[in-house]
């Protein structure tokens, strides 16, 4: 992955995140809502190989820990969505892919997404990050993990298409 | 993949576990070492919320509405272009009565305690993938906005500033799961904390396990040393169940809220706590039955006419 690639890449992580932080979250949706950043670097990490799958959900880690509204410690986020990142690509990337065609991967992006929260909620005791009632998380999973379901074939085509121009320009330079 | 390649897959992933873990170690340990970082990224991102917030104020609810246009003929389009934007003064109108009563409310609520206090709007809801509940306000240390004051709702408690930036702050809500508070019965005096469950309701706890509680009891914030982070008698909720089970050390009930977190549009800070403790003075009035006007009609039959 070179260096451009890496800068391109930022940039665009860059801009989703502030999607998320000023337009989406300014809508308190019922069920919790839902992480584009999340979905995002989910569906890039299905296209990519594991080593760059890896680099993105740790940049995208980063840039969820940098979020003022993180209740855990810096580095927490990192962890996960770097975990996860590689775990989605390790079972989607090649020819002999775990997931196979568009539905796939969009179920594949949902789990993902309950993976991530999963993961959050078991680092968080051991952490020290207060996690609420037990009716609080179960609706919030359930209902993030419907607002994936709903949004990811919405956004996929044009993850995708952006994923392509990023890495062919790249490809080319 | 060759060898060498997935060697190199495997070296550069523990690597980046290896980072991760040395910054959550560095947060646990107290090393601030990035706090800038996240600083600087809230002053790049406050001016977009502050924006979309402007931007999106009307719109938020409005989905529903703009759903139902869509049908064809020009006649009918232009109607619903114009509806439609009637539609959106009417919601910005209403949107800004709902701040303004809110606003008013507060100014009440913070007049009889005396309180000092600074509004602001709320430009960011809090994101949901922490299980946290935060808000961010469009007021910060420019304003005399210091970390840990108590903020306030037009009902009552809304919750505590968390982090502070020139511009803008972060308001853990009194829903979140990590918010104590100190509080005390109206009635009986009777003194216990309150923690936050994530949702509308919480949990009381009493010191004391000898004293009654009872359903509706009123609570109110007992107050910190210098008034931070809370100032004394802020209305917080009234129990709505007792947990009476036996064995139990110390008596819980739970709690509701008198504000609505999901409903909040602008907030103020309490930046100057009152001289004297205000008491009881902001109990919340019981609500007084409205009575149904009785109408009686009198009817005075008329003969029908016979052809």
């Amino acid at each position: 992955m070179s260096t451009r690639l890496i800068g391109i890449s930022s940039l665009v992580f860059l801009a989703i995140y502030i999607i998320q932080e000023s337009i989406i979250a300014q809508f308190r949706l019922p069920g919790g809502g839902f992480s584009i950043l999340i979905i995002f670097a989910l569906s890039w990490a299905i296209m990519s190989e594991r080593e760059i799958a890896a680099v993105m959900g740790f940049s995208a880690g980063i840039l969820m820990d940098l979020s003022q509204n993180t209740s855990g410690p810096f580095g927490q986020w990192t962890l996960i969505m770097l975990l996860a990142s590689y775990a989605i690509s390790y079972l989607g990337y090649g020819d002999d892919n775990f997931f196979g065609g568009a539905l796939g991967v969009v179920f594949s992006i949902v789990l993902g997404n309950l993976l991530i929260e999963m993961l959050f909620l078991i680092s968080a005791p051991l952490l020290g990050v207060s996690i609420g009632s037990f009716t609080q998380i179960f609706s919030t999973l359930f209902g993030t993990s419907v607002w994936t379901l709903f949004l990811t074939p919405i956004v996929l085509p044009i993850f995708a298409k952006l994923y392509k121009t990023v890495f062919q320009a790249g490809s080319l330079t | 993949m060759s060898k060498g390649g997935q060697s190199r897959t495997r070296l550069l992933l523990v690597i980046l576990i290896v980072t991760s873990l040395f910054l959550v170690t560095l947060d646990l340990r107290g090393v601030k070492l990035l706090d800038s970082l996240k600083q600087g990224m809230q002053n790049v991102v406050s001016p977009f919320q502050r924006t979309a917030n402007s931007a999106l104020s009307p719109v938020k609810g409005f989905f529903s509405d703009i759903s139902l246009l869509g049908r064809s003929g020009s006649q009918i389009e232009k109607l619903e272009k114009e509806n439609a934007a009637l539609k959106l003064e009417l919601l910005e109108r209403q949107d800004a009565d709902v701040q303004i009563d809110q606003l008013k409310n507060i100014l009440d609520l913070a007049g009889t305690a005396g309180y000092k206090i600074v509004n602001a709007k709320v430009i960011s809801q809090g994101s949901y993938q922490s299980f946290a509940q935060t808000v961010t306000i469009g007021s910060g240390s420019n304003a005399g906005i210091a970390q840990n004051m108590t903020v306030l709702s037009e009902y009552g408690i809304a919750g505590i500033v968390k982090e502070v930036y020139p511009n803008s702050a972060l308001i853990q809500l009194a829903s979140d799961p990590a918010f104590r508070i100190g509080v005390r019965i109206v009635n009986s005096q009777q003194i216990g904390f309150l923690t936050g469950r994530g949702e509308r309701s919480a949990v009381l706890q009493l010191l004391d396990n000898s004293t009654d509680i009872n359903e509706g009891d009123i609570l109110m914030s007992r107050g910190s040393i210098a008034n931070r982070p809370f100032v004394p008698g802020v209305p917080v909720g009234y129990i709505t169940t007792v947990d009476n089970s036996a064995g139990t050390i110390a008596q819980s009930a739970t709690v509701r809220y008198y504000t609505d977190f999901s409903k909040l549009s602008v907030l103020a800070v309490v930046v100057g706590g009152p001289s004297t403790n205000p008491g009881d003075a902001l109990v919340p009035q019981k609500p007084r039955p409205i009575p149904t006007p009785t109408v009686t009609v009198f009817v005075t039959p008329t003969p029908t006419p016979s052809n």
